[in-house]
């Protein structure tokens, strides 16, 4: 008979995977890797990491002339658009297919909420039960686990469609972490601005500064870049740090591809300005079995 | 006395090898390969979508020297955003994108509409409705295609159109308008 652990083990994943798919699938995966025999997660390869510098002045690129037609020619061009005139016309918009994805997600949540409700009524009916009054009653159990260990697979297969899905769609992404805390000085606020203008603001708490001495990561930026090489600004803000804080680094965000920038403060201290902090890149694998314990930093990856 | 400090050994080395460099990276600058108008855009609409969901292509241009086959080494492609209200564009050379920018006047364009010709096609059309009897005549060249709804045409303000423009020396350019739906030359004026 299985131990109970392996039975707590499975209901925690199933229920803990209705509720939120991807993440907690993946967690759960690796729990059960961890806390149970059975098949091991394969290590995957190191990604390529690749260091990036943190300069104090932006760097000078070769400006490249554009549209000069347009920008010779402004004034007629603008003037033509301006003589256009809106006009009302009656259309007939067709109706377009649904995509079956869609319709694939809602029998998946249906599924996903009767997968629950079952391992639900099972843990109520044992709970009832209290203890195990003879041999049928463990033989029933069996049956139970493996009705779970079905459900699990089914829970498994859905995931692998959903991951399949998603993953296939990844656009060109930037996520920014911060790691370590400064020698000196203290960080109360960390700012980043892209080329296009966005600009982000992170204020760390104390709990946070905290948590980056012992090893944490905050995720400063997560969000769509353009794929090309760009210079991202960088502002360090609280004592020490307003007037030495302040930096430029060049990255290119690979297209369709999730970016990570990892900035570390290990060795940072204002007196040696922001190019103390050390910076460097990496992609998360696109794999098969890509999930979002594979983007964390750990011995392999910065 | 001359008191400025003593030339370094290494500094015409360095100054060669920065010059045989700079001049490598002329000639890498200069060696990419041409492409049609069509080949950039994913590419450039990967950049615009990552700058504003609602981004809508509304012009494009031919950065760099045109050849005969409608063919660039570096074309512009821009984007008007509604909800930013400002238009961006990307400069896309060699498979990446090498200049991106905001326009510094107001060009809330209409979009082109999709499906456009590419620049082969609305080039052959263009020779054969008159530009290449200007380069003949007049020794002239394509300078500029550019790719657009409204401004050009003349009919249908609607359409979108490629216009193309041939200069030569000592007489007015020709501007061919060509339909980047059907591939028909719509007008020609010289000015």
């Amino acid at each position: 008979m299985r131990p109970a652990r392996v039975l707590i083990t499975l209901l925690l994943a199933l229920v803990a995977t209705a509720g939120h798919p991807t993440r907690s699938a993946a967690a759960a995966a690796a729990d059960s890797a961890a806390s149970a025999p059975g098949p091991v997660v394969k290590a995957t390869p190191p990604a390529a990491v690749t260091t990036v510098s943190v300069e104090r002045e932006r760097p000078v690129r070769e400006k490249l002339p554009t549209v000069q037609f347009l920008r010779a020619n402004r004034d007629f061009i603008r003037a033509r658009f301006d003589r256009l005139r809106l006009e009302s016309h009656d259309a007939h918009a067709g109706a377009g297919d649904i995509d079956p994805r869609f319709l694939a997600y809602r029998r998946l949540l249906a599924e996903i909420a009767a997968s629950k409700d079952s391992v639900a009524r099972a843990s109520d009916a044992r709970e009832r039960q209290g203890v195990f009054t003879s041999v049928e009653d463990l033989a029933a159990l069996e049956r139970e686990l493996d009705e779970m260990e079905r459900q699990l697979d089914t829970q498994r297969a859905r995931l692998g469609v959903l991951q399949a899905d998603f993953a296939g769609r990844q656009r060109t992404e930037l996520d920014l972490v911060i790691t370590g805390g400064t020698l000196a000085g203290r960080v109360d606020s960390v700012r980043v601005t892209l080329e296009d203008g966005t600009s982000v603001s992170s204020t760390l708490t104390e709990t946070q500064r905290g948590s980056l001495q012992h090893g944490g990561a905050l995720e400063v930026f997560c969000g769509l870049v353009e794929p090309r090489e760009q210079v991202i600004e960088i502002a360090l803000m609280g004592e020490g740090w307003s007037g030495t804080g302040h930096g430029f680094l060049s990255i290119e965000p690979a297209r369709d591809r999730l970016t990570f920038l990892k900035l570390d403060l290990s060795q940072a201290k204002p007196a040696l300005g922001i190019a103390s902090l050390t910076a460097s890149t990496w992609l998360l694998d696109a794999g098969q079995d890509a999930s979002p314990l594979r983007a964390e930093a750990g011995q392999e990856r910065p | 006395m001359d008191d400025r400090a003593p030339r370094s050994p290494l500094r015409l080395p360095l100054a060669v090898v920065c010059a045989a460099l700079c001049v490598a990276g002329a000639a890498h600058a200069g060696s990419a390969p041409p492409f049609a108008a069509r080949a950039g855009l994913e590419l450039a609409s990967a950049a615009a979508q990552a700058w504003s969901a609602d981004a809508a292509l509304v012009y494009v241009e031919n950065d760099e020297a045109l050849d005969g086959a409608g063919v660039s080494p570096r074309w512009s492609y821009l984007f008007y955003s509604a909800s930013e209200d400002r238009a961006r564009l990307w400069s896309v050379r060699g498979g990446r994108i090498a200049a991106a920018e905001n326009l510094d006047m107001r060009f809330d364009a209409p979009p082109v509409a999709s499906g456009w010709l590419d620049s082969g096609a609305a080039l052959a059309a263009a020779e054969r409705g008159g530009g290449a009897e200007f380069r003949k005549d007049h020794g002239g060249r394509l300078e500029t295609m550019l790719l657009m709804r409204g401004a050009f045409s003349e009919g249908d303000p609607d359409e979108t159109t490629w216009t193309l423009v041939y200069r030569a020396q000592g007489v007015p350019s020709l501007f061919v308008v060509v339909s980047a739906a059907d591939g028909k030359v719509q007008r020609t004026w010289r000015g």
